[in-house]
């Protein structure tokens, strides 16, 4: 399938997400469960689980998903971005099945992925903010089992997750380990973000109990390739909602007795966001469609989505506030939910910079 | 006619026919001659009346052998333009020598005081019997010296709104009364000229659409030109294409010692994702319009590209650093860096600058309201300028 071709399949499930996010996420619901301690509806992500298989998509068959691809999960998270979506979506399907279908361990396929695919477990992955893993936590062997000691600062639905997921240093290097909801010694303090529709939480491990997976480093890297893509796909859906917003206003704003819209300084602006928002859009299309060929280049790709989906996100998102003006500056305005979701975006995974330098690493500059 | 059966036709006259060493003159005529020229065109108008997507077949198998020449009722914007809305005399006359290309051409639009505003011309052309007599200035005329005809816009009614008396000739460049004078540019280069029409005359059978309408006429050719002009973004001094704007620029670092630079190196992976980008965005409208929806990416490529090469131009200048203050063949990393800083300029000035585009992309993609236009319903001879 040559990158940029949609299928009649990819229109439908776009437009049925679309519906969907429509009916269960519209603004009102998004706001009142970023007042929730939980921070999203579990009756919403079962029905997403049953209605529509979102969590199973890129699972597969055999563990109870669709064993669709990235192509098809970009288009999920494209539409989950425009409508702002709370629930545990990018840390239970992006990072951690990534995960466990990148470590090749076979018994926690079997053990954990059908529980995400019907929408029972929430799931994530205690990996640093810098997309550094093993950078926290420690793991040593007793004649009782593998014990987890330290701290991950920022684990996205840290809060909820039935499972977690932890690379953790061993004298043999990077390993990792599953910690399950009730596990001893592990600790949750729900932080409060900035962006209110996606949560995180401190994750503090004292012997904790984890259960060894196989894959070790390598599978955490490619899940993290994989993951950034993701939420490329999040964030270009996410700018090119908030540039309909900008446009939408700028066409019925009137002052000076005309829409803002035919001022130029307004028109320009509204141009350019259109070329970042497009050019997010094609990017993170291009690199799920890499990504499900299995291009030899992922790896530097994914690292360039990451931060040119994110300036993007950010430059689209912020401009937004500037051409809704005053309306643009007020809590009940949703600009800056936009804007807090791209400001935050940006700094999962590794912040733009590091994948600006990670990039150029990975193409041999 | 079925595609594959118009394939191996294509295919077998071109294995009997194509000769990588065969006189290019001679190649075309026999192209113009079998119909595979201008495909999509009527038959007794130098076509085989073959759909657009019949014609893309002709041109794939010709692409397959490397032969030249088809595809011109996509590219060749002259013979198009005359094809459009020229009279048959001057049809017969003229399309078989365009598509032959033994006819040279240039484009009399521009002038000092119709840039962006391009339907306030005010070169004249004044009836006089069977002809029309002519007088102005043109201005970002390429190949004016050697052009055997320009495609001119003029002003032939002063007394309606500026769109609605302008009229559309293929004016002879060969005569008295056309002066050609090759315009300096800002990179030292000199690829325009400035084009002085003195009582210069033109036949009426040479008039391309009805009097007064010539602003259609300008749209469809300006449609034609923009088409052909999409990824034709010069790149450096005897350097190729896009290749230029990434892999270069790490030489450069790495010739310059400047590859381990922390602040070069942003920049360097900046220039990577917009010349990827603008790739992928071609691509993508590419697919859409395949696919047969209407693309938005497609008209963001010129404001992209523009983007793209003046910043590669800034990280090259700050490349070169201190040596881009010196120019010429003793200092060809400085001079190089000037060079493309400078003409970049051509991507966000010609065919329309940055500004008309991102008004073209809100209006007409987004929907956004026009601006108000002051000169819009008075009569031309009215309107200010300045």
């Amino acid at each position: 399938m040559p990158a940029f071709a949609v299928t009649p399949e990819q229109q439908d499930l776009r437009a049925s997400v679309r519906r969907f996010l429509a009916d269960r996420s519209p603004e009102a619901e998004v706001r009142r469960l970023s007042d929730t301690e939980q921070g999203f509806d579990p009756d919403v992500w079962k029905r997403m689980a049953g209605q529509l298989g979102l969590q199973g998509l890129g699972i597969p068959e055999e563990f109870g998903g669709a064993g669709a691809g990235h192509v098809e999960l970009g288009i999920v998270l494209e539409e989950m971005g425009r409508a702002l979506l709370c629930a545990p979506f990018l840390s239970t399907v992006g990072l951690a099945a990534n995960l466990l279908l990148t470590s090749g361990d076979r018994a926690a396929q079997a053990r954990y992925l059908p529980g995400i695919a019907e929408g029972g477990t929430v799931a994530t992955v205690a990996v640093s903010a810098a997309g550094l893993p093993g950078a926290g936590v420690v793991a040593r062997r007793t004649d009782d089992g593998w014990r987890l000691t330290g701290t991950e600062p920022y684990v996205l639905d840290g809060h909820v997750a039935d499972l977690v997921l932890v690379p953790a240093r061993t004298t043999a290097g990077v390993a990792l380990f599953a910690v399950e909801r009730e596990a001893s010694g592990l600790g949750r303090t729900l932080l409060t973000t900035a962006d209110r529709t996606r949560r995180q939480a401190r994750l503090t491990f004292t012997d904790t109990p984890g259960a060894p997976l196989d894959g070790g480093l390598p599978a955490v890297e490619r899940m993290l390739d994989l993951a950034a893509i993701a939420l490329a796909s999040e964030q270009a859906g996410g700018a090119a909602r908030a540039l309909e917003m900008s446009v939408g206003y700028a066409k019925t704003r009137v002052q000076f007795g005309r829409a803002i819209g035919s001022f130029q300084a307004v028109k320009h602006l509204c141009a350019d966001l259109l070329l970042e928002s497009e050019s997010a859009t094609s990017a993170a299309r291009y690199a799920a469609s890499a990504a499900d060929e299995d291009a030899p280049d992922l790896p530097a790709l994914a690292s360039l989505v990451r931060f040119s989906c994110s300036d993007s996100f950010v430059k689209v998102a912020a401009d937004t506030i500037q051409i809704h003006g005053g309306i643009g500056f007020t809590w009940e305005h949703p600009a800056h939910l936009y804007l807090r979701r791209a400001r935050t975006s940006a700094l999962l995974l590794g912040d733009p910079a590091f994948h600006r330098e990670r990039y150029l690493r990975r193409t041999g500059v | 006619m079925s595609a594959t059966d118009l394939r191996n036709e294509v295919s077998a006259w071109l294995a009997a026919e194509w000769d990588p060493a065969r006189p290019t003159k001679e190649w075309l005529a026999a192209v113009v001659e079998a119909g595979w020229a201008a495909p999509r065109w009527p038959r007794e108008w130098f076509g085989r009346g073959l759909s657009d997507e019949l014609g893309h077949v002709v041109e794939e198998e010709f692409r397959n052998v490397g032969a030249p020449g088809t595809g011109q009722d996509r590219h060749n914007l002259y013979a198009a333009t005359v094809l459009t809305f020229g009279g048959d005399e001057l049809k017969r006359r003229l399309i078989g020598p365009m598509l032959r290309d033994e006819v040279s051409m240039c484009l009399l639009y521009s002038e000092p005081d119709a840039g962006s505003d391009l339907a306030a011309v005010r070169t004249r052309a004044d009836r006089d019997g069977d002809r029309w007599i002519v007088n102005g200035q043109k201005v970002w005329t390429s190949s004016a010296a050697t052009a055997d005809y320009g495609m001119l816009v003029a002003r032939t009614n002063w007394d309606v709104p500026k769109h609605r008396g302008i009229t559309f000739f293929l004016f002879p460049m060969k005569q008295a009364g056309v002066e050609v004078r090759p315009l300096h540019q800002i990179t030292d280069e000199a690829h325009f000229n400035e084009v002085f029409l003195t009582d210069a005359a033109v036949p009426d059978a040479h008039r391309l659409g009805d009097v007064d309408r010539g602003w259609g006429v300008l749209q469809t050719a300006l449609a034609y030109e923009r088409s052909v002009m999409g990824d034709r973004a010069r790149a450096g001094r005897g350097t190729t294409g896009m290749a230029e704007m990434g892999d270069e620029l790490v030489a450069l670092a790495r010739e310059t010692g400047r590859i381990d630079d922390p602040v070069v190196r942003q920049d360097l992976a900046r220039v990577a994702a917009l010349r990827l980008g603008n790739g992928w965005n071609n691509q993508r409208a590419k697919a859409e319009v395949e696919q047969g929806s209407s693309s938005s990416v497609m008209s963001l490529g010129k404001l992209a590209m523009s983007r793209l090469l003046h910043e590669s131009a800034r990280v090259r200048t700050s490349l070169a650093g201190a040596r881009a203050m010196l120019e010429g063949p003793d200092e060809p990393v400085g001079d190089e860096a000037n060079f493309l800083a400078f003409n970049a300029y051509f991507t966000s000035i010609g065919g329309g600058t940055d500004q008309i585009q991102r008004t073209i992309i809100g209006e007409r993609i987004l929907g956004l309201p026009k601006e108000p236009e002051v000169d819009r319903d008075l009569p031309f001879s009215e309107v200010r300028r300045g």
